[in-house]
């Protein structure tokens, strides 16, 4: 069931109370004050200059400096510009979209209404992905409500700006999650991303100026506009401030959401928060990040979650999802979940997205087979080096990186297929 | 101008072009300097997927893809670096895994820029143990074209060609990462008037000519550089050919022309060239009106005689001359002066027509009516009319346009006349009442020049040799001109020497004689229409 | 008539909020497959007619989307949910054992064409796996019998 996350901050302290998800209820506790102030008090210079301050990073997985994306909006012009909100949330491993959905729409369509007026945009179109029938039921609703109390359309909180909202349902593939990828298909067409140049802020959706977001990372503005970027800065690391909502998953004793500052440690996720491995077993390795992001082995588990951090242990935040491995767990089977994923979710353009995760899946399934030698070993590394760096969209080094963590910490694994000719994980979760 | 360096050497670009535009505009793409590409084609949009194209540009750190990344004046690039190769073996490795071992009986096999490509910059063997998708091999796009989706790259030309040249769209790609296919839509197949192409920019075996298929095998081919005759744009065209025979037109670049395309009937009209009824021998009526074949030496004497009789009887002033358009200027330009030098009473050229598109097909459907009219062969209607009263008594025809509809309506209008002398390659009614009827070459058997729709004249040379005793109007011409006692004419025609002469006495193709013309043609003096 | 006229008036109706026409596509074929269940060519050649593009383009589309269908379909859909979270906590064993108890492949229609059974990518339930939807539905933190029983309740 979709619980309440664990561990509550700014973002999600409400989300046990009920009525929150009603306009009525999110307007009892402060809800929408914040974009008055931001819409009579400020200009969209100092909105875009109080979040570059704030140090907000996206929360969709890039982590780029929002403060920084809005500024290349191109201000003034008659052109229409155009906000996107990224809802397609479809990395393996995250739901914390989910429930900031569910259960704190206003508070995401509050902030995309600041960051509107901030980048001068007329329309935002919310891009959730077609999965998520009932939270699309929800916001739909909580977007009705909005026009309805004047928080959108002709005239915002009678201040005379215009700001429209727009949802569209995708239809199930992974890549409309990509920044371009989503821009297309939200122009009607397949998800394929677009050559960049040029980048959304020039040529984005039906060709204007376009910033695309994602639904956590508007969550947050209402909180820095109602509470400074100070006070943003107080949660999190110098480089990476404020909190995030991580989502734990797989071998654990309590799977679920935990808002926490960015720099927990994840060891402190796992064990305390999430109280470990269930069964007295060990953990064997946590993937990070989201599927994409390569794994960790147990003893590497002391990292802060911060991107300056993660990075010199070879793997990222990408969107807080936790997945916990326990001492059973048969990596080479990770890596035929892994690899057919992204075989089954490229969208077909580059050669080598599109041959090389079709080779991966490929190569892993036949070692777990026991039909794999020591050359595959090295192909494997091999072709994930000439996915990485040179395709249209980042989709194949997504792909390319599980692997390279996987080789880096459980060689041992494959080896061992290798030598045995046959999976030795005789305990392992079934493929 | 601003420059770029590539591979050390200086390249001047023209701004807002990418890498490989400059490259292309250069004349050095693929031709001292090796960036090979299979999605991009320098007529249609970039598309950026198939990555083989990538170069390494000093100060960017990751590689880059030179079809879509713009010049900046100081670039440096590198097509042939470490990294640059090892990425393009990359590409070339992850192509093959799935492409099936069709070489020893596929179509492509020695024209494949996969075989190409996999040779220069590939690696000799591959690693994958993995067994291929199996796909259709033998899929019925349309009329025209056959398909085998195993073999497709997915560099997406088709599609985009069907989209942004005929307009058409029959093609998309469905599906997704690597079960995707091309498909068309049910009920409504490859089918629009430039189909053909797609098998010219398939860069692999997918996408090949039914026309073609299992034909023979292109190194057995000689490729003759020439003109299709099928109307007067005068699309620039290869001619494949072996054992003196023409298996193929291909469209040969030209971007003043028809670019890199042709429609799919001019394609096809390289039938014309070896069609089972070509005229093969002279022929002459004998005394009870039935046609004899008999050599060129009798046939010349027999129409210089009737042509001598009716000018020594009635004066040269009854007979009439209609040229064909699809003579070469050369052959045009001595039909003039063998009519003049005669007195002839007219003349004129008569010119079938058709549909246009405003795309590559033009109305004239002949190659040089532009030729015709340069040398003073206006239309031939009201010429045709006169006959048709009974105004003429002896005609000299070039080809059988002039029985069209817009002209003599039939072959009957020509029963009355004292005398007909005929000069055609294929046969027609001319033969039912022509005194002598000589057969003569089609453009791809002769030197010569034509002059298309724009004035850009363009030269041809002879591909195969007819097996049979056709020779050029020119040559008839002049060996008639020379029995006749005509001034100027002393039996020989050469084709250059005919075109130096023409260039000197026609102002507007002083810098267009047949030595003058290069592969791409030469616009005539004073813009197109004479 | 091939879509309904229901149908059609809330495709005019998406197609107002979009500066483009075509922007509002997936909108409509969600529709038009709410309505009739997948997309056939019909359906396709009438989508192509209001959007102005060919009928080749929205096969296209439909053929790229999971969520889409070109052929007529069961009743219902039942995906678990396979990705690394939920396999990690059984979903293949989970897939598995509805499979057997359908009677049907791991991806199959029951014959009654009451059900069709498969496998998903991530759905964002990762903390309450193994779990499954059943066309616009959730049910998460699944056993086997749970599973069953929900099953054996769809008409």
């Amino acid at each position: 069931m979709l619980t309440v996350p664990y561990t509550t901050q700014y973002l999600t302290e409400h989300f046990a109370d009920g009525d929150y998800t009603t306009l009525a209820g999110y307007e009892r506790k402060g809800g929408y004050r914040a974009a008055r102030v931001a819409l009579t008090q400020m200009s969209p210079a100092d909105v875009i200059q109080l979040v570059k301050d704030s140090g907000l990073q996206g929360r969709g997985g890039a982590g780029f400096s929002t403060g920084m994306k809005w500024s290349f909006m191109p201000a003034g012009g008659d052109a229409p510009k155009y906000l996107v909100c990224n809802a397609d949330e479809s990395e393996p491993g995250s739901f914390k979209d989910r429930i900031l959905l569910e259960r704190g729409a206003h508070q995401m369509l509050e902030g995309i209404l600041i960051a509107a007026w901030a980048t001068g945009a007329d329309k935002t179109f919310v891009y959730i992905r077609g999965e998520y029938a009932q939270p699309a039921v929800t916001l739909q609703r909580c977007i009705d409500e909005a026009y309805a109390a004047g928080y959108l359309g002709a005239n915002v909180m009678r201040t005379g700006f215009r700001h429209d909202v727009v949802m569209q349902r995708g239809a199930g593939a992974y890549i409309c999650g990509e920044e371009t990828g989503l821009l297309e298909s939200l122009e009607g067409k397949k998800g394929q991303p677009r050559k960049k140049p040029p980048f959304p802020a020039q040529y984005g959706a039906f060709g204007m100026p376009t910033t695309v977001n994602n639904v956590e990372t508007f969550s947050h503005v209402p909180h820095i506009v109602a509470n400074g970027a100070e006070w943003f800065r107080g949660f999190g690391t110098e480089k990476s401030p404020g909190t995030t909502i991580f989502g734990v998953s797989g071998h654990v004793a309590r799977p679920g959401l935990y808002e926490l500052p960015l720099g927990t440690r994840l060891d402190e996720i796992v064990f305390e928060h999430a109280g470990g491995v269930p069964g007295g077993r060990k953990v064997k390795g946590v993937i990070p990040g989201g599927m994409s992001m390569p794994i960790l082995p147990a003893g590497q588990l002391d990292v802060p979650m911060a991107n300056e951090h993660l990075r010199e242990r070879k793997t990222m935040l990408g969107t807080g999802g936790v997945m916990v491995m326990d001492e059973t767990t048969c990596m080479v089977r990770v890596a035929c979940v892994i690899t057919y994923f992204f075989r089954d979710e490229s969208c077909g353009q580059c050669t080598q997205c599109r041959e090389g995760t079709g080779w991966l899946n490929k190569i892993t399934n036949r070692i777990e087979r026991g039909a794999g030698s020591e050359e595959d070993l090295a192909i494997l590394l091999d072709v994930a080096a000439k996915m990485e760096g040179q395709t249209i969209c980042a989709f194949a080094d997504a792909a390319a990186w599980p692997i390279q963590g996987l080789l880096r910490h459980f060689r041992g694994d494959f080896e061992e297929h290798v030598r045995q000719r046959k999976c030795p994980f005789s305990s392992s979760f079934e493929l | 101008m601003p420059r770029i360096t590539v591979d050390g050497n200086p390249i001047e670009v023209a701004q807002g072009r990418t890498i490989l535009q400059a490259l292309d505009d250069a004349g050095v793409l693929m031709n001292g300097v090796d960036v090979p590409h299979y999605c991009w084609h320098p007529k249609l949009s970039i598309d950026g997927s198939c990555r083989l194209c990538q170069v390494e540009v000093e100060g960017v750190p990751k590689l880059q893809i030179a079809c879509n990344t713009p010049v900046q004046d100081g670039m440096v690039v590198h097509t042939a670096s470490p990294r640059v190769v090892a990425a393009r073996e990359g590409v070339m490795e992850l192509l093959l895994v799935n492409h099936p071992l069709d070489c020893p009986i596929c179509d492509q096999a020695g024209e494949c820029k996969l075989q190409d490509y996999a040779f220069e910059y590939g690696v000799s063997a591959s690693r994958s143990r993995e067994p291929r998708r199996a796909l259709k091999k033998n899929v019925d796009l349309g009329p025209t074209i056959v398909f085998d989706q195993e073999r497709c790259i997915l560099c997406r030309r088709c599609v985009r060609f069907c989209r942004e040249v005929p307009g058409t769209g029959e093609l998309v790609v469905l599906g997704r990462g690597d079960d995707s296919v091309i498909e068309t839509f049910p009920g409504v197949p490859l089918d629009n008037d430039y189909s053909m192409n797609v098998a010219d920019i398939c860069p692999v075996g997918a996408l090949t000519t039914k026309d073609f298929r299992f034909k023979i095998r292109v190194w057995f081919l000689d490729d003759v550089p020439g003109i299709c005759t099928g109307c007067s744009k005068g699309c620039n065209i290869h001619l494949g050919v072996a054992n003196n025979r023409v298996y193929r037109y291909q469209p040969r670049r030209n971007d003043a022309v028809n670019d890199t395309w042709i429609c799919d009937e001019g394609r096809m009209s390289y039938r014309r060239v070896g069609a089972p009824d070509r005229l093969r021998r002279a022929l002459v009526r004998g005394e009870l009106g039935v046609p004899e074949a008999t050599d060129f030496g009798a046939a010349v004497a027999a129409a210089a005689e009737r042509i001598a009789h009716l000018r020594d009887t009635k004066g040269a002033g009854v007979i009439a001359g209609i040229a064909s358009p699809h003579a070469t200027n050369e052959d045009l330009f001595v039909f003039r002066r063998f009519l003049d030098e005669l007195g002839a009473g007219a003349f004129g050229v008569a010119v079938t027509t058709g549909r246009a598109d405003g795309l590559l097909i033009q109305a004239e459907k002949a190659a040089n009516a532009f030729g015709a009219h340069a040398f003073g062969f206006s239309d031939a209607a009201a010429l045709c009319d006169r006959i048709r009263h009974g105004g003429v008594d002896g005609l000299i025809v070039l080809g059988h346009d002039a029985l069209g509809a817009d002209y003599l309506g039939g072959v009957e209008a020509l029963a009355g006349l004292d005398t007909v002398i005929a000069l055609d390659s294929h046969d027609s009614d001319l033969q039912r009442v022509a005194h002598v009827l000589f057969p003569t070459r089609v453009a791809a058997e002769k030197h010569g020049t034509l002059t298309n729709h724009a004035g850009r004249v363009q030269k041809v040379e002879p591909a195969v040799e007819p097996a049979y005793d056709a020779r050029s109007e020119g040559e008839v011409l002049a060996a008639l001109g020379a029995a006749l006692g005509l001034a100027g004419f002393d039996g020989r025609f050469d084709a250059s020497e005919v075109s130096k002469a023409l260039s000197q006495s026609v102002p507007a193709f002083a810098d267009a004689s047949l030595d003058a013309v290069g592969p791409s043609g030469v616009p005539l003096a004073g813009g197109p229409r004479w | 008539m091939v879509i309904s006229a229901d149908a059609r008036a809330r495709i005019d109706a998406e197609i107002q909020k979009y500066p483009h026409k075509r922007g509002a596509l997936l909108p409509a074929l969600h529709i038009v497959q709410g309505e009739q269940g997948h997309v056939n060519t019909d359906a396709a050649r009438a989508v192509a007619e209001i959007f102005e593009i060919l009928p080749v383009e929205v096969m296209e589309v439909v053929s790229f989307y999971n969520m889409f269908f070109d052929s007529p379909q069961a009743r219902h859909h039942v995906y678990v949910c396979t990705n690394l979270p939920c396999s990690l906590r059984g979903a293949r064993g989970l897939l598995r054992e509805l499979s057997q108890h359908l009677g049907v492949d791991e991806s199959g229609d029951t014959a009654d064409g009451r059900i069709h059974l498969g496998h998903e990518e991530c759905l964002g339930a990762c903390a309450y796996a193994p779990m499954l939807r059943i066309d616009d539905t959730y049910h998460e933190d699944l056993d086997v019998e749970k599973a069953k029983a929900l099953l054996d309740a769809l008409a």
